[in-house]
């Protein structure tokens, strides 16, 4: 037994090396038992290998990682007793029943008191208790993959990308059973490449790109510290405002009928609306707010957080 | 080593394999397939039948005791063709794969042999014979003992070299009770070799093995539990292939101890070069390829569907260094012939080779790092 902190998870100076890959860049951070941490981070950022080896399933190339205060190199049955992983891309045994699956996992880990009806009823799968793993949803199978993660009702979670594939609604379910957890005061380490979920869920926010870690904080501080500008969206405007907009000096952009502009100041909003009016022109409502995560990781990083952003939110 | 971690495995695992139906029956009803239809085939290997085409040409008393004498041995169902057809064209039309043509005038050159002893006197049979047919040799063979004999009759002098059969074992075997022990080995090395290989590269596939990496399981209790799950399955399959074997064609085998003994090492020893070809190959898909590719060369070349000694003498060489040889030579030494010493020393081999690949198999299995 390692010595305990008020830390989870404390990593310093973690790097990894695929061959001549350097998949993880000299990254530091720490997790406080009870908070939900998200590392935030595109595909190929280094997310999964770094949670890796945080779970013990794969081995620093230099660099240190404590859990519940034991080294991840050396204490892995250990360490393996007190956590819970839903690893990217969770499957299971095809013809092996909801139930049936619980009963394997609360076996290995040696929990013969565990209750699986309320692990079962936790992540709403209570009628689907008898279908063979093979038969269930995208987002039903995530769901088990969480009960299973709690089977041993582990002090740290680490959930790898849970939402990634599902439909929104399902993405909505797995979400209210992580705030479940929270609420139960688990330590939750998530790793997501949806800054929706991290901006829900998360107490503390790392980002993570090529390898490195750029920002770290809670979700208002991160957009607090690199919010330097309020973006003001004019809703069914006529045309001429992006004429007069542009002469004062603004670079407006126009997105199907809204028009979106950046302004460094809440004096400048008012100088626009004014401008308009006194030009003729007309809008039917206005919106004023500061950046989201996603426009902060932009900024930090200057790549897109997910390519599917786009498609997913025209979708919804 | 955790027996409830093993346990658990076991459980799963026995119970994927029983609801997976199609995979279920191919596993323990190929052999058994392989066992009705060989054993039918040579049912009667003792009562060996071939269709005789015969042309007469001579149409007499004489060429019809020729034909008569070839009915006699009971092994030749005598079919006449017309004298008027092309022998030739007959054998290819009638599919039939040997037409025996008894010449004009043969009854002539009889009586002069017969009556005025001319040594000179001689007739000669055609085989029109088709040589692609694979039986014909063996019907060639048949018909040259059985004219050997009237000669021999008609020289009228006892035969200077007699044969007896001595056979060293007290009852006589049929073909079926060899071919069975063979076919045992067969469905434990497929089993345990191919169900070790799909299973592994599947699982590590799916993400399943990373994510029994973050429990305690070890790799020791994954692999016993895989070892118990191949040997219950090999139990199952050799059970059912003898009830079949012995309900359907009355075989005679020994069931000793030797049985079980050789069950355990074919499985540690499959299993074993299984696990060292999941850690080369990654695909589920490449790794059957790569599991058939060393099972079908073994059970052609290990003596499992037919002797050695038919094979050229590199091949049987090669066929020494293979396990499955061991293993079907051990089991017919234990199961046919009940001779301890052979079994013995079969073991002993397998034995060996099984600690082998089966230690090799460990070190290479990977559990860590995406394993």
């Amino acid at each position: 037994m390692g010595n305990e902190t008020e830390y989870a998870i404390e990593v310093e100076h973690l790097s990894k090396r695929y061959g001549g890959d350097l998949a993880v860049n000299n990254i530091s951070f720490k997790v406080r038992k009870g908070e939900v941490f998200a590392l935030l981070g595109p595909n190929g950022a280094g997310k999964t290998t770094t949670v890796e080896i945080i779970e013990t399933i794969r081995r620093p190339t230099s660099g240190k990682v404590r859990l519940l205060g034991m080294d991840v190199t050396r204490k892995k049955y250990d360490i393996v007793r007190r956590i819970g992983v839903l690893p990217q891309g969770f499957s299971s045994f095809d013809r092996i029943t909801v139930r049936e699956t619980m009963e394997y996992y609360s076996r290995l880990f040696g929990h013969s008191h565990t209750d699986i009806d309320e692990l079962i009823a936790l992540v709403n799968l209570t009628d689907k208790t008898g279908e063979q793993y093979t038969t269930l949803s995208g987002g039903l199978k995530q769901r088990l993959g969480i009960a299973i993660a709690l089977v041993n009702d582990p002090e740290v979670v680490f959930l790898d990308e849970p939402t990634t594939g599902l439909d929104p609604r399902a993405r909505r379910q797995v979400w209210d059973v992580l705030l479940g957890l929270k609420k139960k005061g688990k330590t939750v380490f998530l790793t997501t490449h949806y800054m929706e979920e991290a901006e829900l869920l998360a107490d503390t926010v790392a980002i993570i790109s090529k390898g490195s870690a750029i920002a770290m904080g809670s979700p208002d501080q991160l957009i607090e510290g690199n919010a330097d500008y309020l973006l003001l969206t004019l809703q069914s405007v006529d045309p001429r405002a992006l004429e007069i907009i542009a002469q004062m000096g603004f670079t407006p952009e126009q997105d199907n009928r809204a028009i979106l502009v950046r302004v460094a100041q809440t004096d400048d909003i008012r100088k626009i609306l004014n401008a308009i009016e006194d030009g003729g022109a007309s809008f039917l409502s206005m919106d004023v707010r500061k950046p989201n995560l996603e426009q902060v990781f932009l900024k930090l990083t200057g790549e897109a957080l997910h390519q599917d952003t786009v498609g997913e939110q025209g979708a919804q | 080593m955790n027996l409830r971690v093993v346990g658990a495995n076991l459980v799963v695992s026995l119970k994927s394999f029983y609801r997976e139906k199609t995979a279920m029956f191919f596993t323990t009803m190929f052999p058994i397939l392989l066992i009705l239809v060989f054993g039918t085939i040579f049912m009667d290997d003792d009562k060996l039948h071939f269709n005789l085409y015969l042309q007469d040409l001579d149409q007499t008393d004489a060429s019809a005791e020729i034909a008569e004498a070839l009915a006699a041995t009971g092994k030749l169902n005598i079919i006449t063709v017309d004298p008027a057809v092309d022998a030739a064209k007959s054998t290819e039309d009638s599919k039939a794969n040997l037409v025996l043509v008894i010449p004009k005038g043969y009854q002539e050159s009889f009586m002069q042999y017969l009556q005025f002893g001319d040594p000179n006197a001689f007739v000669t049979l055609s085989y029109v014979y088709d040589p692609s047919s694979s039986s014909v040799v063996e019907k060639m063979q048949l018909l040259d003992g059985v004219f050997a004999a009237i000669n021999q009759r008609l020289s009228a002098k006892p035969p200077f070299i007699r044969t007896t059969e001595v056979s060293i074992h007290t009852r006589k075997y049929r073909f079926l009770e060899f071919f069975i022990p063979g076919i045992i080995a067969m469905a434990i090395m497929t089993e345990s070799l191919f169900g070790t290989v799909h299973v592994n590269t599947e699982l590590r596939q799916k993400g399943i093995i990373r994510k029994l990496a973050t429990t305690p399981i070890t790799r020791a209790d994954w692999i016993l539990a895989n070892i118990l799950h191949q040997f219950i399955l090999a139990v199952i399959s050799t059970t059912l292939m003898l009830l079949v074997s012995y309900a359907v064609f009355g075989i005679q085998l020994d069931i000793n101890a030797w049985l079980p003994l050789f069950i355990v090492l074919a499985v540690f020893s499959f299993v074993g070069i299984g696990m060292v070809l999941t850690r080369i190959v990654k695909e589920a898909q490449s790794a059957s390829a790569a599991a058939n590719a060393i099972m079908f060369p073994m059970m052609f070349l290990s003596g499992s569907f037919f002797p050695l000694e038919m094979m050229p003498d590199f091949l049987q060489s090669f066929a020494k260094t293979l396990p499955l040889y061991y293993l079907n030579e051990g089991l017919r030494a234990a199961m046919v012939v009940n001779d301890s010493v052979t079994a013995l020393h079969n073991a002993a081999v397998i034995g060996a080779f099984a600690a082998v690949v089966f230690i090799l198999g460990l070190v290479v299995t990977q559990w860590e790092e995406g394993a």
